[in-house]
């Protein structure tokens, strides 16, 4: 029996003015996969994220997530996803235990705050602000927060711009994690080797049409299909490898 | 409900970890009731700074100056200089009025007793000050030339001060620095903090949430009216006693009268911070909404004072109703009972002010 997905976005369009971000794209997200969405910038990633996320009106089309439809039900829509937003913040002095208490007040659930921490490894920061925080340890605290309602869906928007080879391991490590707990992750990137390591399926997004949609492995294999060779042998190490090698896998923060 | 009080007490806490915020709604309205209290407390005497220039040697003459300076009514300035320096300083407010006492001040006439005519110098542009003075004058020379002609006037004059309810000038004026500072807390404090949560972005995250506009509007004005609520209380325990303050009515009826008060005047803080779109627009319109409020409803001078067609009306300007209230409540003891009609204008102001919040509030 195929299961039904859960995300199902039909002909998809944002305009802004006369010019057309997102034109009419159609695709669907498994459950329990991770779907991932690339694309240059300005292609219209971040719009459609936000448009499924019901924080941005729908010009036409339709988005059904576990069934409801985004544009009708927004508020219920809310209630079931959880969100990290590339452009958003946590109010400065409040410890993150208090914002997760009170992130976790707004869907009328009483969290506990230091379990959420430990799954995140920010178990000793409880008392800190978010101000305080380093990149790494802020994405994280972003998932934990996001965390707080046990959303059926998690969507990162770019969660590992910005960070560190160890961090951004450590981040690819806790998606997995996530996601082996059952949640549907759909996230955004610049990176393709985060792509390709995590995510089942992809989306490729540009001037707001999406130009291939399948798993990443199929998608080099069509590639290759193509007659396409690589210029230069490839080589058995690359200097990630090597920075790796010499700094270690650990945290640094 | 649980999620309202939750935000409201971590917005609380979040509030007493910030100085600068803590500064600005605390120390500020103190600082004006200082500056205000100072100008309006005192003395309520009228008093003149006076130069006096003595050319007479005469005994009587001596004595007839330092009879005028022990009062209370004058004061002498000695560091005048020349004549023609007092009158400049007279003229530049300084002082008040310039006595010369002539040469032959106090010297015999026909009849043997002591004569001659003072010399009052003031400012052609305050008349007032020039008549009181010599009016004051004359009945003291008046007074003196009865002992001395040892008759007594058939008619005199019996003064009576006709404000015996005893209450100082800052008694009235305190009621106008209340009502200011629950307009600056309110209009000041709120409407830059919602524009700069918008800026960092800590209000897109909540918006990702089932949390409501209206949600997030009444946990505001929650912990708002809890934190002014604090600084009214510090600023009415200094007044009173520090300045003295005089209070007639019942502070109960004072806490009744304010809270729908504060209420209000938080709806204006609420809804320029949650219109604008950033902090310079929230700072444009801050001006708008709180200028008409400051200087047209009594903070400054009496509302009165004004042509009656402007009375009329200011009486509907927001923050009219409740300095009238506070100051019908300290002055003359009133209660909320008697202020149905200032209540009744604060409570429409109350459901227009909120009505538009809600319509106009924006995440970012």
């Amino acid at each position: 029996m195929a299961q039904l997905p859960i995300i199902a976005v039909k002909n998809l369009t944002k305009r802004y003015g006369s010019t057309t971000t997102v034109k009419g794209i159609s695709f669907e997200v498994k459950k329990g996969e991770i779907f991932g969405i690339l694309g240059p910038n300005g292609a219209g990633k971040t719009t459609t994220l936000e448009m499924i996320e019901a924080l941005r009106p729908i010009d036409g089309g339709t988005v059904l997530l576990d069934g409801i439809d985004v544009a009708k039900k927004p508020q219920r829509i809310r209630e079931i996803i959880g969100i990290q937003l590339q452009s958003s913040n946590f109010y400065d002095k409040v410890t993150l235990k208090e914002q997760l208490k009170m992130f976790g007040s707004f869907y009328g659930e009483s969290v506990d705050p230091m379990e959420l921490l430990e799954s995140v490894q920010l178990a000793e920061k409880s008392k800190s602000f978010p101000e305080k925080l380093s990149g790494g340890q802020k994405q994280r605290f972003s998932i934990a927060c996001a965390l707080v309602n046990k959303p059926k869906v998690l969507f990162l928007d770019e969660p590992t711009t910005g960070l560190d080879p160890q961090a951004r391991r450590n981040l690819w490590e806790l998606i997995q994690t996530i996601n082996a707990d059952g949640i549907t992750v759909v996230l955004t990137s610049h990176y393709m080797e985060e792509a390709q390591l995590l995510c089942d399926r992809l989306a490729i997004m540009d001037q707001g049409e999406i130009i291939a949609l399948d798993s990443p492995k199929a998608m080099i294999k069509q590639l290759l299909k193509r007659g396409f060779t690589k210029k230069e042998q490839v080589e058995q190490a690359d200097l990630e490898d090597v920075y790796i090698d010499l700094t270690g896998k650990a945290l640094r923060e | 409900m649980n999620a309202i009080l939750l935000f409201a007490f971590t917005q609380t806490k979040r509030f007493f970890r910030d100085p600068i915020a803590l500064f600005f709604t605390f120390a500020f309205p103190l600082i004006f009731l200082f500056v205000f209290g100072g100008i309006f407390g005192g003395n309520d005497n009228i008093k003149f700074e006076v130069a006096i220039y003595n050319n007479s040697d005469t005994a009587f003459a001596k004595k007839f100056v330092s009879d005028l300076t022990s009062g209370d009514t004058f004061e002498q300035v000695t560091d005048a200089g020349t004549i023609e320096s007092a009158k400049e300083k007279m003229g530049r407010g300084e002082l008040d009025t310039v006595l010369v006492l002539p040469q032959n001040f106090g010297n015999p006439n026909k009849q043997s007793l002591p004569s001659g005519q003072l010399e009052v110098y003031y400012d052609e542009a305050k008349p007032q000050t020039g008549q009181t003075v010599a009016s004051v004058l004359s009945s003291v020379l008046a007074g003196i030339n009865n002992d001395l002609t040892k008759t007594a006037p058939p008619f005199s004059v019996k003064q009576v001060a006709t404000t015996n309810s005893g209450l100082s000038n800052f008694d009235y004026t305190f009621s106008g620095l209340l009502g200011f500072s629950m307009l600056s807390l309110a209009i000041f404090g709120l409407a830059s903090r919602i524009p700069a949560d918008k800026n960092n972005g800590s209000l897109r995250r909540i918006r990702a949430t089932p949390f409501r506009p209206s949600q997030l509007i009444v946990g505001t004005m929650l912990y708002y009216g809890f934190i002014g609520a604090l600084a009214v209380l510090l600023m009415i325990i200094l007044g009173v006693t520090i300045f003295n303050f005089d209070m007639r009515g019942s502070w109960l009826q004072f806490a009744l009268f304010s809270v729908p008060s504060f209420i209000m005047l938080l709806g204006f803080g609420l809804l320029v911070g949650g219109a604008s779109k950033n902090e310079n627009q929230s700072a444009v319109l801050t001006q708008i909404v709180a200028l008409p409020m400051m200087f047209l409803s009594g903070v400054f001078f009496p509302r009165f004072l004004m042509p009656d067609w402007l009375q009329a009306i200011t009486a509907y300007i927001p923050l009219s109703p409740v300095i009238d209230g506070i100051r019908m409540i300290t002055t003359e003891a009133k209660t909320v009972v008697d202020l149905g009609p200032e209540l009744g204008l604060i409570a429409l102001w109350i459901v227009l002010v909120y009505l538009l919040t809600i319509k106009l509030f924006r995440w970012e």
